[in-house]
């Protein structure tokens, strides 16, 4: 299967702010499940929303002007399989879970709580979803109407099935699945909260990504390259030191 | 750079059939496609019903032939060959889907229920009482031995993985350029057009195909029962005061988007253009759209001022997203009042949901060709199953039966869960 294709931003993006949360990884940055109301089960939706309010609280903005798009594998499979096991071991299903069972529900929820009526919406990535997410950021932002693109993605330990879905994508496809797996419990996100360079006061650098080979990009359903972008950025800056240079960003050349 | 952009292919696959005289024959007829399923038991839940496309001789479900990659794949084969296009051509492929539910279904089938004791109680006892909840639930189908691990499975699990979905669609129909899945539910077909316009009109790309699909399976139509989202009585009554809420549908299509210079160069029709396009969130609540319609009145204006037409004055047509629910009908018509004021009430609106089910991720791009087939045939599809009128829903509907008439712009609109709502306005060239 032939998936080479290049990704060619039109523009700088500046990084306004950025977030990770990891948890039940075994990494040492790991976190206790952040609640959120109404979303039980899974770490999808918390880790979601956890990586998305750090960013728009730290760089808040005009939420009209703002959209997000949420990258992951197949969404919160977590969610989708409890449901889907209720349902063959005879048991009704669960309103809960028709309502959690898309991402939809947790973007809804951070529509609601920061206001954001700009556009939102969910992507399924095969590898690391980072040259995906900036190349769809670049695309938005030609519009006028809008001053910034939040993206983040979120990848789960995911358990039985999910372990079985990378084996068969991995044969399928000549890719590696993940290097070591996570438990079922597990869960990483990143969000990267980008705008126009020279747009918003304060620090931040900017991306130009030149190119990007989505097969040699990562390992399927790694959000590796996205974390390690946020991660890198992470660190509070404060105004006296802006970094306004612009820069190649290895990431989105792997 | 502001290209034009233009439809230059279509195929479409509903309940009814495949291609546009299906469409013609149920949809532009008025004939909804709703009908008890075989497709699995329906005994747990409140209704049986949904439109999906029948076997021929039997009456059972065309099961079999209906794997979703493979109808994604004949309807991209058709749309090509409309277009004029084949293999080895340069075209983005932008996917609306959730992926193939039905191997999850498989797997955990497979799986046996030893795992049914590890499942948490999360839930029990707020499950809603059903027909066949007061008794103990009944297996659907047989299960496997306890503990029996999931029989290999040649590519079925991974199209649970949208994303593998557009992959395969993509190299199926042998074109070379980005491949993309959304998976925004009922907007996500809508957001592969949006986005395919954004990117031939910008100048990124000259030719997109932007595809959709959904078959009904159990996964789904238990979530949505549980819900109780569904319609009690079997049919579909958008925006009419007897309405009880939607059903589910089969729905596949696919449409070649291409910059007019580009199909001018080699020489094709555009059956249309998309003139405009919009999207917006409500902010309002996770599963409910807001009550005013804000979001949906966001996208139609931003998707209206593109079009260079801000009130809406050239609209001839608006396809409703029309749910048929009591939540999204009365928002959906006070966000088109907001969005085009006493204008709204001389633009005719239907949901063709009304014939075809909701289609979920398909919705945006099925419609989308039955928005283009309006245009192009000069007759607007009804809203069927229509009875008495509500007031909060004070619009033209166009009940019940088909209407001549000559529109030159229409605006297709969709909505979803978490508040999302989509715009798009096609043009007849």
């Amino acid at each position: 299967m032939t998936t080479t294709h290049e990704t060619a931003l039109r523009f700088s993006l500046g990084i306004l702010a950025t977030a990770t949360a990891a948890h039940d990884t075994g990494r040492d940055d790991d976190i206790a499940l952040p609640k959120l109301p109404g979303f039980v089960e899974s770490a999808f939706s918390p880790l979601a929303y956890e990586v998305s309010s750090r960013c728009l609280t730290a760089h808040p903005g005009d939420g009209a002007r703002t959209a997000v798009a949420l990258a992951s594998l197949a969404g919160d499979t977590t969610t989708a399989d409890l449901a889907s096991r209720r349902m063959v071991s005879g048991r009704v299903h669960n309103p809960l879970l028709f309502m959690q069972a898309t991402a939809n529900s947790v973007l809804g929820h951070m529509s609601r709580e920061f206001g954001i009526t700009g556009q939102m919406f969910s992507l399924s990535t095969l590898v690391d979803p980072l040259s995906e997410l900036l190349s769809m950021a670049d695309v938005l932002l030609d519009d006028p109407e809008l001053d910034r693109v939040l993206v983040l993605g979120v990848e789960l330990g995911g358990g039985e099935r999910v372990t079985a879905v990378h084996r068969e994508l991995a044969a399928t496809s000549g890719r590696s699945g993940p290097a070591a797996a996570l438990p079922a419990s597990a869960g990483l996100a990143a969000a990267v909260l980008l705008g126009r360079p020279g747009d918003a006061a304060g620090p931040q650098v900017s991306i130009r990504s030149t190119g990007s080979t989505r097969a040699s990009a990562g390992r399927l359903g790694s959000i590796q390259s996205l974390f390690e972008l946020a991660a890198a950025h992470a660190e509070p800056r404060t105004e006296a030191e802006p970094r306004t240079e612009t820069e190649t960003h290895p990431h989105a050349h792997q | 750079m502001t290209r034009e952009v233009t439809v230059t292919g279509y195929g479409v696959r509903t309940a009814f059939g495949e291609g546009a005289e299906a469409l013609r024959r149920g949809v532009f007829a008025g004939v909804p496609a709703f009908r008890p399923t075989t497709r699995f038991d329906t005994e747990p839940y409140r209704t049986a019903v949904a439109a999906v496309a029948p076997d021929g001789a039997d009456g059972a479900d065309a099961v079999e032939g209906w794997a979703l990659r493979d109808a994604l794949r004949r309807c991209g084969d058709e749309a090509l060959g409309m277009a004029g296009l084949g293999a080895g051509a340069e075209a983005a492929v932008l996917l609306g889907v959730a992926g193939d539910n039905r191997s999850v279904t498989r797997y955990w089938r497979r799986a046996g229920d030893s795992v049914s004791s590890e499942l948490s109680d999360v839930g029990r006892g707020s499950v809603v009482a059903g027909r066949a909840h007061a008794v103990a639930p009944q297996m659907s189908q047989p299960r496997a031995p306890v503990g029996a691990l999931p029989a290999p499975e040649s590519n079925s699990l991974a199209d649970a993985v949208p994303a593998q979905l557009a992959e395969l669609l993509a190299d199926g129909l042998g074109l070379i350029g980005t491949r993309l899945a959304f998976t925004n539910a009922c907007v996500a077909s809508a957001a592969a057009i949006i986005h395919a316009c954004r990117l031939i009109s910008s100048g990124r790309i000259d030719v997109a195909v932007c595809a959709g699909g959904y078959l009904v399976e159990e996964e789904t139509f238990g979530k949505f029962d549980s819900g109780r989202a569904l319609s009690r009585d079997g049919m579909v009554r958008p925006f009419s005061a007897d309405r009880s809420g939607l059903l589910l549908g089969d729905g596949v299509a696919s449409v070649v988007l291409e910059s007019a210079e580009h199909a001018r160069w080699r020489g094709a029709r555009p059956l249309a253009s998309v003139v405009g396009w919009g999207a917006a969130t409500d902010a309002h609540h996770i599963a409910q759209p807001h009550p005013e319609g804000i979001g949906l009145a966001l996208a139609a204006r931003q998707a209206l001022r593109q079009a260079g037409d801000p009130d809406g004055a050239s609209l001839d047509y608006v396809n409703a997203h029309g749910t048929g629910t009591k939540y999204n009908d009365g928002a959906e018509t006070r966000g088109l009042r907001a969005a085009f004021g006493k204008r709204a009430e001389s633009i005719p609106v239907s949901s063709t949901k009304s014939t075809t089910g909701h289609l979920l991720e398909a919705a945006g791009v099925v419609e989308f060709v039955i928005t283009m087939l309006a245009l192009l045939d000069g007759v607007l599809p009804p809203t069927a199953g229509y009875g008495s009128p509500d007031p909060e829903c004070d619009l033209d509907y166009v009940p019940n039966a088909p209407r001549p008439a000559d529109p030159r712009r229409a605006l297709t609109i969709n909505a979803a869960f978490g508040g999302a709502n989509t715009a798009l306005v096609l043009e007849r060239p």
